[in-house]
């Protein structure tokens, strides 16, 4: 397992490297000055170069991207150029409530996806397997954002029931909660749909196998029998299905962000970009990015310690 | 004893509830009593510094939490209400006595406010080492003479008509401690200390929510409201679901919004409708072709049905605009020289040869905008000329005709739009040729028009400003490098409850607003 973790973990460094190149030469990409953006029409000639100075941006690129590299494996994400603020501190500020947003999604999925995956494989050709495969389609097919809208016009303007903007107040947990109902709920509806198709899937195939007909021939109860021994082999394939899931999460909450004007990572990098703030958009996204892979190699992790045969594989 | 072993089904339930509880960082508190004013600001702030501060939902927390001497007056009229000052008068050209209220005192223990804090505050803007933006706010500024402990003199190098209108009813003239600058630095950030407004910066929750409370030791006329809540939300759509929602008292609307709030206002509420300063025109590039020929600049003159964009893109609410000024200021114009003739614009495209022209008009991604690019689209393919529309984020588009890009002499037709403060010299100063490749993208460049500017910052009689600033833009219209569009309006919705303390274009002041 140590063997195994090691690989996973130096495999991990090689993708944020990577990842860090290709975020800086996109950044580089970008058209636009960000000095202008940044300090609008009443400044001067002097105070933009001085603010291209202080972005390190009259360097030449690949020294700014050295320092860039460099920089950041040492923890130091340089400073927002507005506010004069640790990028790290900013991006830290706004983290927990996308980690808070992707973690109610994650809630909604699998509290819809794994009952439903099981029901339909048990229920495998009824009119309820095709109702609810035809469901896991639709949501898996229709945008997120489009989800946070509909859901915030009948259940937060229409009946009033949910808050419609915000993230609650960061005192109040109930608040918090309330507030977070129906942004994770755009962000997750989508991942019923796969995890309900990967749960009938696995169970399909679990449920035809040998020690599943020897626990029939001992005349164990069918729940017994799905939810003991059949679904603890068929979720598997989900746990790694969730590390990817988060990622596809993170995308979506920028929707959900903008849409409920929540805080959060997602915002906080499209008000970067838009404004050319270079330091904040790489920070955060640098940050987001060690997350997603930190969150896939604990999924790899798990699934090697609750399957002995992939660890082997490696 | 029994033993502990960790099983696959124990391991995940574990970690599942270790993940919903970790994330929800469980905090208490109770509901809050007294009147609470929620409302929506369009951006976060980002620096609470009057010499550097960036947007306008700050400018209004500034001037709540830092006492200014002046601030605009609400309503429906432009002028100024005096907050931190007993009196202010111009003694002459050059000279502004004022006097401080006596007890007005800056919070974290830094004393009273004194002339010294005003000279301090006036003089760092000015200040050319500070670096400030707004140094031309105060331009005029020679110094601040201090008289006595709450008195003094603003001394200016010369006369400034917009001083009255756009320098002192800003937050240029909020006044800092100068004990608290000196001991913490240079600069105020997001955290501010000694403040000395009707309310008090109590808590910054960064992209979530200010919260400013009236300051209790205030002692002269007090804020509205027991706290505001300030929320930042960029997209007007997303405030006003929040307004019927519930969860605002306040909100700007966006301009498309206006006729469906107006024809069915959500229950208890009131939807205003404002003139803007703003100004939105189609920009010609007199250096790049085929625009350096002046013929064809003024066949899309009169090619663009003025009346048609802006029906289609504000829904029937924003009327022509027909300048840079906005009615009611000096300079404000009721038509322009040339008016849409399709017949005149392919007769000079005809005379000049030009009859399959290509040209790229550039726009920020913007509905409202690309409604009307379409419509000059269409206006342009009726004189023939083939006109592509390309769409840019605002971080592109704001640097498309800056002289140290590599676009400006690509840039043949660009909608734009300003805004302003209200003084017409605000407006003005924007195509000067010292502003060609900084924000003069037509590269507009005439020497009658910046001997006017001067001549009008100067002169304080109102018809003889009217007089310079229609010619200046006589000479705009003349060049043929503008097709001046609409100056908007503004849209508003607040609850019945309240009464909203607002500029005459619409822009909020925070502190003005009441209980009804």
């Amino acid at each position: 397992m140590l063997i195994y973790s090691l690989k996973r973990l130096a495999l991990a460094v090689l993708i944020v490297s990577v990842a860090m190149f290709l975020l800086f030469t996109m950044i580089y990409l970008i058209p636009g000055d960000p000095a202008s953006v940044a300090l609008g029409p009443r400044a001067t000639e002097a105070m933009r170069e001085a603010l291209l100075v202080k972005m390190g941006l009259d360097q030449p690129v690949w020294i700014q991207f050295w320092n860039f590299f460099v920089n950041a494996w040492q923890g130091d994400l340089g400073t927002e150029i507005l506010s004069n603020r640790p990028v790290f501190h900013v991006v830290m500020e706004q983290l927990p409530w996308t980690l808070a947003l992707i973690t109610g999604g994650m809630v909604w999925s699998i509290a819809l996806g794994i009952p439903l995956g099981c029901w339909t494989a048990v229920k495998r050709g009824g009119l309820a397997d095709r109702l609810i495969g035809v469901f896991s389609v639709a949501v898996i097919a229709v945008p997120s954002f489009v989800i946070a809208i509909y859901a915030l016009l009948i259940f937060a303007v229409s009946l009033r029931w949910l808050p419609a903007i915000g993230a609650g107040d960061p005192g109040n947990l109930g608040d918090q909660l309330l507030h977070l109902i129906l942004p994770s709920l755009a962000v997750g509806l989508g991942w019923v749909g796969y995890i309900a198709r990967m749960v009938r899937a696995s169970m399909l195939e679990v449920l035809e196998a040998p020690h599943i007909r020897t626990a029939r021939a001992f005349g164990l109860p069918d729940r017994q029998i799905t939810y003991r021994y059949a679904l603890s082999i068929a979720i598997l394939p989900t746990v790694t299905l969730l590390g990817v899931g988060i990622g596809q999460m993170l995308s979506s909450a920028v929707f959900a962000e903008i849409v409920f004007a929540r805080p959060g990572v997602g915002k906080l990098v499209y008000d970067a970009i838009l404004t050319r703030n270079f330091p904040l958009v790489s920070g955060a996204v640098l940050v987001t990015t060690a997350l997603f892979i930190a969150i896939n190699l604990v999924a790899d992790l798990i699934v090697g310690y609750l399957d002995p045969r992939v660890r082997s594989r490696l | 004893m029994k033993r502990y072993t960790m099983t696959r089904r124990s391991f995940l339930a574990a970690a599942g509830a270790f993940g919903a509880v970790t994330a929800m960082a469980p905090r208490f508190a109770f509901s809050q009593d007294g009147s609470v004013l929620t409302l929506r600001s369009y951006s976060d702030l980002q620096i609470l510094d009057p010499a550097y501060r960036l947007a306008l939902p700050e400018d209004d927390i500034i001037r709540s939490i830092f006492a200014p001497m002046v601030i605009p007056q609400a309503g429906d009229t432009w002028g100024w209400k005096a907050i931190a000052v007993d009196s202010i008068e111009q003694l002459d050209d050059v000279t502004i006595a004022f006097t401080l209220k006596d007890n007005i005192g800056f919070t974290d223990g830094y004393g009273q406010m004194t002339a010294e804090d005003v000279k301090f505050s006036i003089e760092r803007i000015a200040d050319p080492a500070m670096e400030s933006p707004y140094a031309g706010d105060w331009s005029a500024l020679k110094e601040v003479e201090v008289k006595d402990k709450l008195s003094g003199l603003i001394h200016l190098k010369n006369k400034f008509v917009p001083l009255w209108t756009t320098t002192l009813p800003t937050p240029a003239s909020c006044i800092l401690s100068k004990r608290a600058m000196e001991e913490l630095g240079d600069k105020v950030t997001t955290q501010p200390v000694a403040q000395s407004g009707q309310y008090i910066l109590t808590d910054w929750q960064p992209k979530q929510k200010t919260v400013l409370k009236r300051n209790p030791d205030w002692a002269h006329e007090p804020g509205g409201f027991d706290e505001i809540h300030i929320l930042p939300i960029e997209d007007p759509a997303t405030a006003e679901r929040g307004f019927e929602a519930g969860d605002l008292d306040y909100t700007w609307t966006s301009v498309s919004s206006l006729p469906r709030l107006k024809a069915n206002p959500p229950a208890g509420s009131v939807v205003l409708e404002k003139p803007s300063l703003a100004y939105v025109w189609l920009g010609i590039n007199q250096d790049v072709e085929p625009f350096t020929n002046p013929n064809i600049r003024r066949a899309v003159q009169h090619a663009v049905d003025r009346q048609g964009v802006v029906d289609a893109a504000y829904f029937g609410a924003a009327s022509v605009g027909n300048g840079i000024i906005a009615p009611g200021l000096p300079g404000s114009r009721d038509s322009v020289t040339y008016e849409y003739d399709p017949d005149r614009a392919r007769a000079l495209l005809d005379q000049e040869g030009a009859n399959s022209l290509s040209v790229t008009l550039d726009i920020l991604n913007q509905s409202e905008r690309l409604t009307a690019a379409q419509v000059i689209q269409a206006n342009l393919a009726d004189v023939g000329i083939a006109c592509e529309i390309k769409q840019n984020d605002s971080g592109t588009f704001w640097s498309l005709g800056s002289k140290d890009g590599d676009y400006w002499n690509k840039l043949q037709l660009v909608l734009s739009r300003f805004s302003m403060q209200p003084d017409p010299s605000w407006a003005t100063v924007w195509f000067t040729p010292e502003q060609v490749g900084v924000w003069n993208w037509e590269r507009f460049n005439n020497a009658e028009y910046k001997a006017l500017h001067e001549q009008g910052l100067v002169e304080s009689d109102f018809a003889k400003r009217d007089e310079i600033y229609r010619k200046m833009q006589g000479l705009m219209d003349e060049s043929g490098c503008y097709v001046f569009l609409t100056h908007e309006v503004v849209g508003a919705i607040h609850r019945n409850t309240l009464v909203p303390g607002l500029k005459p274009n619409g822009e909020s002041l925070f502190s003005e607003f009441k209980p009804a």
